[in-house]
C-alpha cells in the first residue's frame, strides 16, 4: 500500500487492537503478581533468604542490563509515532534498533542464567524453585517480544497498512509492559540483599 | 415493531445482499472453519451440554454409592476420581463455558447491535481450546489417571510422594489448557462491550446482561493467572523438582490454598454473576416493566466480583492462620451481602411492581432466587468463625455450595434456555410440560441439597466413600439420593421438552415474550449478519422504544447505515458510544481450529514428560500464528 496519507488519518479512539493488548498485559501482570506474591510469601516464611551457601544477587551488572533493556523502549515508542505517521523507513531503522538493545539484553542473560545453574539448581530449595522461575517467566516474555518484532520487520518489508499500524502500536505496548515487568522482576530478586 | 418482515422491496434487497455476503461455508467445513459468534455459542452449547451430562453421570454414581450404608458400588480410588472430576467438570466445563461461551457468545453481540465479536478469529480458537481441552481432561479418566486429589487438589495430597501416577498432571495442565480459552473469551467480552456497542449505547444504556457479562469477565481475567501460577508451581515441584510447596527445604503447603482461593473465591461470583445477568434479562420480560434500581443493580453485580477479590481466607478459617487474619477475611466476607442484597431486593421489587407473568423462565427465575437467598443464609452463617471451624468439610458446606452453584448458577441457564429457545430455534417451547419440568427439579434440587444441612450438622464429612449404619446418616442418603434422581428426570424432561419443540413447536415470530433488549428485534433464528441497519439505541430496553424501532425502519427503507460494502461493522468510544470508525470483520478462518490443535499437541507432549517435543510443537504452535496472521483484513 503506498497510500500513506489514508493510513496517517488519526482515528478518534484507540482500536480494538490495543484494547486487546492492554487485556494481555493486564492478565500478564496478575500472573507476575501471583509470582512476586509467592516470592516475598516464601521469603517471610524463611529464616534465612537466600539460604546459607547461595550466593547474594549480583547488582551491578544485572542493573547495567535492566538500563539496556528499558532503553529498548524509547526506539519502541520512535517506532510507533513513525508508523502512524506512515513514515515506513523511519519505522524499520527504530525496531532496527530496538532489536539489537533486546537481542543484546537477552544474549547475555540467557549466557547468565546458564552460567548461575551451574552454581546452584532449581531443585534445590524454595529460593532457587521461585528465583529461577521468576527470571526464567520474565526471559520468555523477552524472547517472545524479540519474536514479535522480527515479526513486524518481515510484515514491514512490504510497507504500510491500517493493520500493520496497528500491530506496531500494541507490539510497543508489549514491550513497555515486558520493561516494567522486568523491573519489577529484578528488583524483587535484588531484594535479597536487603 | 421487529424488522423480521422487510418494510419495502428496496430493504428487502438490501437483505438479500447482506444474507448472500454474510454465508458461511455449507457443510462441516463451514462449522470448523466459522468466525460466526452465533455459531461458536452454539457448539459452545453442545458441547458444555454433554459435559454436564459426564458431571451429572459423576454425581449421580456418588450418590447411589452414598444411597446406603457401607455400599460397593465404586472402588475407593475411583470414588476419588468421580468427586474430583465432577467438581471440575461442572465448574471449569460447563458453568463458566455455559454462561460465558454459550449465553455470552451468541447473545453479546446481539444485545449491544454488533454483528460479531471483537476479535472473531479468536473467537472461535477460544472454543477449539476449550474442547481440546475438555478432551484432554477426559482421556484421563479413559486412562485410569483422572484427577483424584478433589478439584481443590491441596498438597501434599497432590505431591508427588503421595500420588505418583499421572493423574495430578492431567490436573494441572487440564487447568492451565482450560484457563487459556476462558481468558481469551474475557479479553474478547471486555473489549467487544468497549468497543462494538451500537453508537449511542453509551455505558448507562447497556443491558444488565451484559454489565453481569463484564463483570464475569474481568473476574475471570484477574483471577486466573493466580491458579496458573499455582499449578506451574505444582507442575514444577511434580516434575522438575523444585520446592514451593516442600516445607523441609523452606517451601510452604498453604501457599497452594493461598494462591488457589485467590483464584477460587472470585470464581465463585464468576459462575453466578452471569447467571443474576440471565436473571436480569428474564425479569423486565415476563414483569413488562424496567427493572427496579438499574444503576445500583450494575454497580452491584461489578461489586460482587470486586469484593470477591478480597476473602479468599475465609475458605481457610481451619488452617491456623493467625486470628486477626480471620477476622479480617470474615468482616470483608460480610460485605458481600450488601451487593447481593442490593440484586436480591430489586428483582423481588420488580416482581412485585410489574405484572409478573409466571411463565417457565420466570418460574426458574423465582426459584433461583429462593436457592440463592437459602443458600447466602447459610454462606452467612460461615462467617462466624467458630462456626465455620465446627462445620468446615463437612456435608454441611457440601449443601452451602450446592445452593449456591446449582440454585443460583444453573437455575438461571435452564431458564435462560427457556427465554432463548425461540429466538435461537424460531419454535415456541411447550408451556406446560415446561413448568412441570420445573416443579419436579425444584422439588429434586431441594430434596437433594437440603438434607445435606442436616446430615452435616451431625459430622457427616464431605468425600467420604461410605460411612457406617447406624448413627443417623441413612435416611438423609437416601433422601438425598432419591432427590438426585429426581433432579434427573427434571432434566430429562426440561431437554425432552426443548428437543420435541424443535421439531414440533409452534413457530415463535421474532418477538414472542416483548422482551426488552436487542435481540428481539430481528428474526428467529438470527440472521447471518444481526441487524441489517445499525440500530439506534436511546435507553437500556432498546425493543420497547418504538420511535426508535420505527427510526430504523425508515434507515433500512433509504439504505441508511446498513454497512454493505463487506463483513463492517461500527466500532465506537468506549464510555459514551460515539462513532468512531467501521472496522472490516473476518468472517471464516481454518487458523483457529489448527492453532488449537497444535496448542493441544503441547499439552499431550507435557503430560507424557517429553519436554522437547514440546518445545517443537510449540515452534508449531508460532508458525500457525504466522500462518494466522499472513492474511490482513481488507483496507475499507
Amino acid at each position: 500500500m503506498t497510500d500513506y496519507a489514508a493510513v496517517a488519518s488519526q482515528p478518534v479512539s484507540k482500536p480494538a487492537a490495543w484494547w486487546g493488548m492492554i487485556i494481555l498485559i493486564a492478565a500478564e501482570a496478575t500472573l507476575f503478581g501471583a509470582f512476586v506474591g509467592t516470592y516475598y510469601y516464601l521469603r517471610f516464611n524463611t529464616v534465612a533468604w537466600p539460604p546459607d551457601g547461595i550466593p547474594r544477587p549480583d547488582v551491578v551488572v544485572p542493573l547495567i542490563l535492566l538500563g539496556v533493556l528499558v532503553l529498548s523502549s524509547v526506539p519502541m515508542q520512535i517506532a510507533s509515532r513513525a508508523a502512524r505517521a506512515g513514515r515506513l523507513a523511519r519505522t524499520r531503522l527504530s525496531l532496527v534498533v530496538a532489536l539489537v538493545l533486546q537481542s543484546g539484553y537477552f544474549a547475555y542473560e540467557v549466557h547468565d542464567f546458564r552460567d548461575q545453574l551451574h552454581r546452584f539448581d532449581i531443585t534445590r530449595d524454595a529460593y532457587t524453585s521461585i528465583y529461577y522461575t521468576l527470571l526464567g517467566a520474565d526471559h520468555g516474555h523477552v524472547l517472545l517480544g524479540i519474536l514479535f518484532n522480527f515479526w513486524l520487520l518481515w510484515k514491514l518489508a512490504r510497507g504500510l497498512t491500517t493493520y500493520r499500524v496497528n500491530a506496531v502500536q500494541a507490539v510497543t505496548w508489549y514491550w513497555h509492559a515486558v520493561n516494567v515487568l522486568t523491573v519489577v522482576v529484578i528488583g524483587t530478586l535484588l531484594s535479597a540483599r536487603a | 415493531m421487529a424488522i423480521a418482515t422487510p418494510p419495502s422491496p428496496a430493504a428487502a434487497e438490501t437483505m438479500e445482499r447482506l444474507e448472500r455476503m454474510w454465508q458461511s461455508r455449507p457443510g462441516v467445513l463451514g462449522w470448523l472453519t466459522t468466525t460466526d459468534h452465533k455459531r461458536i455459542g452454539l457448539l459452545y452449547f453442545w458441547t458444555t451440554l454433554v459435559l454436564f451430562g459426564a458431571g451429572g453421570i459423576e454425581a449421580l454414581l456418588i450418590r447411589t454409592q452414598l444411597i446406603a450404608p457401607n455400599q460397593d458400588l465404586v472402588s475407593p480410588s475411583t470414588y476419588d476420581e468421580l468427586f474430583t472430576l465432577h467438581g471440575m467438570t461442572m465448574i471449569f466445563f460447563f458453568i463458566i463455558p455455559m454462561t460465558t461461551g454459550a449465553f455470552g457468545n451468541y447473545l453479546l453481540p446481539l444485545m449491544i447491535g454488533a454483528r460479531d465479536m471483537a476479535f472473531p478469529r479468536m473467537n472461535a480458537l477460544s472454543y477449539w481450546i476449550f474442547l481440546a481441552s475438555a478432551i484432554f481432561l477426559y482421556t484421563s479418566l479413559f486412562m485410569g489417571m483422572a484427577p483424584n486429589a478433589g478439584w481443590f487438589d491441596y498438597v501434599p495430597l497432590a505431591n508427588r510422594q503421595f500420588n505418583p501416577g499421572s493423574n495430578i498432571d492431567f490436573y494441572c495442565l487440564g487447568i492451565i489448557f482450560n484457563s487459556i480459552a476462558s481468558m481469551l473469551t474475557a479479553g474478547q467480552f471486555i473489549v467487544t462491550m468497549f468497543k462494538s456497542r451500537a453508537p449511542g449505547m453509551s455505558f448507562n444504556r447497556m443491558p444488565l446482561f451484559c454489565w453481569a457479562q463484564l463483570a464475569a469477565a474481568f473476574g475471570l481475567l484477574f483471577a486466573l493467572p493466580a491458579l496458573s501460577a499455582d499449578t506451574i508451581f505444582l507442575f514444577l515441584d511434580r516434575n522438575v523438582g523444585t520446592h514451593f510447596f516442600d516445607p523441609s527445604r523452606g517451601g510452604e503447603t498453604l501457599l497452594w490454598q493461598h494462591l488457589f482461593w485467590i483464584f477460587g473465591h472470585p470464581e465463585v461470583y464468576i459462575l453466578i454473576v452471569p447467571a443474576f445477568g440471565i436473571a436480569t434479562s428474564i425479569i423486565p420480560a415476563f414483569t413488562q416493566r424496567r427493572l427496579v434500581a438499574f444503576p445500583l443493580v450494575a454497580i452491584a453485580e461489578i461489586l460482587v466480583v470486586f469484593i470477591g477479590f478480597g476473602v479468599w481466607a475465609h475458605h481457610m478459617f481451619a488452617t491456623g492462620l493467625p486470628t486477626i487474619t480471620l477476622v479480617f477475611f470474615a468482616a470483608a466476607t460480610a460485605l458481600v451481602v450488601i451487593p447481593s442484597t442490593i440484586q436480591v431486593f430489586a428483582w423481588c421489587m420488580s416482581f412485585v411492581l410489574g405484572l409478573a407473568r409466571f411463565k417457565t423462565p420466570l418460574l426458574f427465575i423465582a426459584g433461583f432466587i429462593f436457592m440463592f437467598v437459602t443458600g447466602g443464609l447459610t454462606g452467612i452463617m460461615f462467617i462466624a468463625i467458630p462456626f465455620d471451624q465446627q462445620v468446615t468439610d463437612t456435608y454441611f458446606v457440601v449443601a452451602h455450595f450446592h445452593y449456591i452453584i446449582f440454585g443460583a448458577a444453573v437455575f438461571p441457564i435452564f431458564g435462560g434456555m427457556y427465554y432463548w429457545f425461540p429466538k435461537v430455534t424460531g419454535k415456541l417451547y411447550f408451556e406446560l410440560p415446561g413448568q412441570i419440568s420445573f416443579w419436579v427439579l425444584f422439588a429434586g434440587t431441594n430434596l437433594l441439597f437440603f438434607p445435606m444441612h442436616i446430615v452435616g450438622l451431625l459430622g457427616m464429612p464431605r468425600r467420604v466413600y461410605t460411612y457406617p449404619d447406624g448413627i443417623g446418616w441413612t435416611a438423609y442418603n437416601l433422601a438425598e439420593t432419591i432427590g438426585g434422581y429426581l433432579t434427573l428426570v427434571g432434566i430429562l424432561l426440561l431437554l425432552g421438552n426443548l428437543v420435541v419443540s424443535f421439531f414440533r413447536g409452534e413457530p415463535a415470530g421474532p418477538d414472542p415474550w416483548h422482551g426488552p433488549t436487542l435481540e428481539w428485534t430481528i428474526s428467529s433464528p438470527p440472521p447471518e449478519y444481526n441487524f441489517a441497519v445499525v440500530p439506534k439505541v436511546t435507553s437500556p430496553y432498546p425493543n420497547w422504544d418504538a420511535a426508535d424501532r420505527e427510526a430504523d425502519r425508515r434507515h433500512l427503507d433509504a439504505g441508511l447505515l446498513v454497512l454493505q460494502r463487506g463483513h463492517e461493522q461500527p466500532a465506537v468510544t468506549p464510555v459514551d458510544a460515539r462513532f468512531a470508525e467501521i472496522v472490516e470483520m473476518p468472517h471464516e478462518s481454518p487458523w483457529p481450529i489448527v492453532l488449537a490443535f497444535t496448542l493441544s499437541l503441547v499439552f499431550v507432549m507435557l503430560v507424557i514428560h517429553k519436554y522437547g517435543a514440546a518445545g517443537i510443537m510449540g515452534v508449531l504452535c508460532l508458525l500457525a500464528l504466522l500462518g494466522w496472521h499472513s492474511k490482513e483484513p481488507q483496507e475499507s
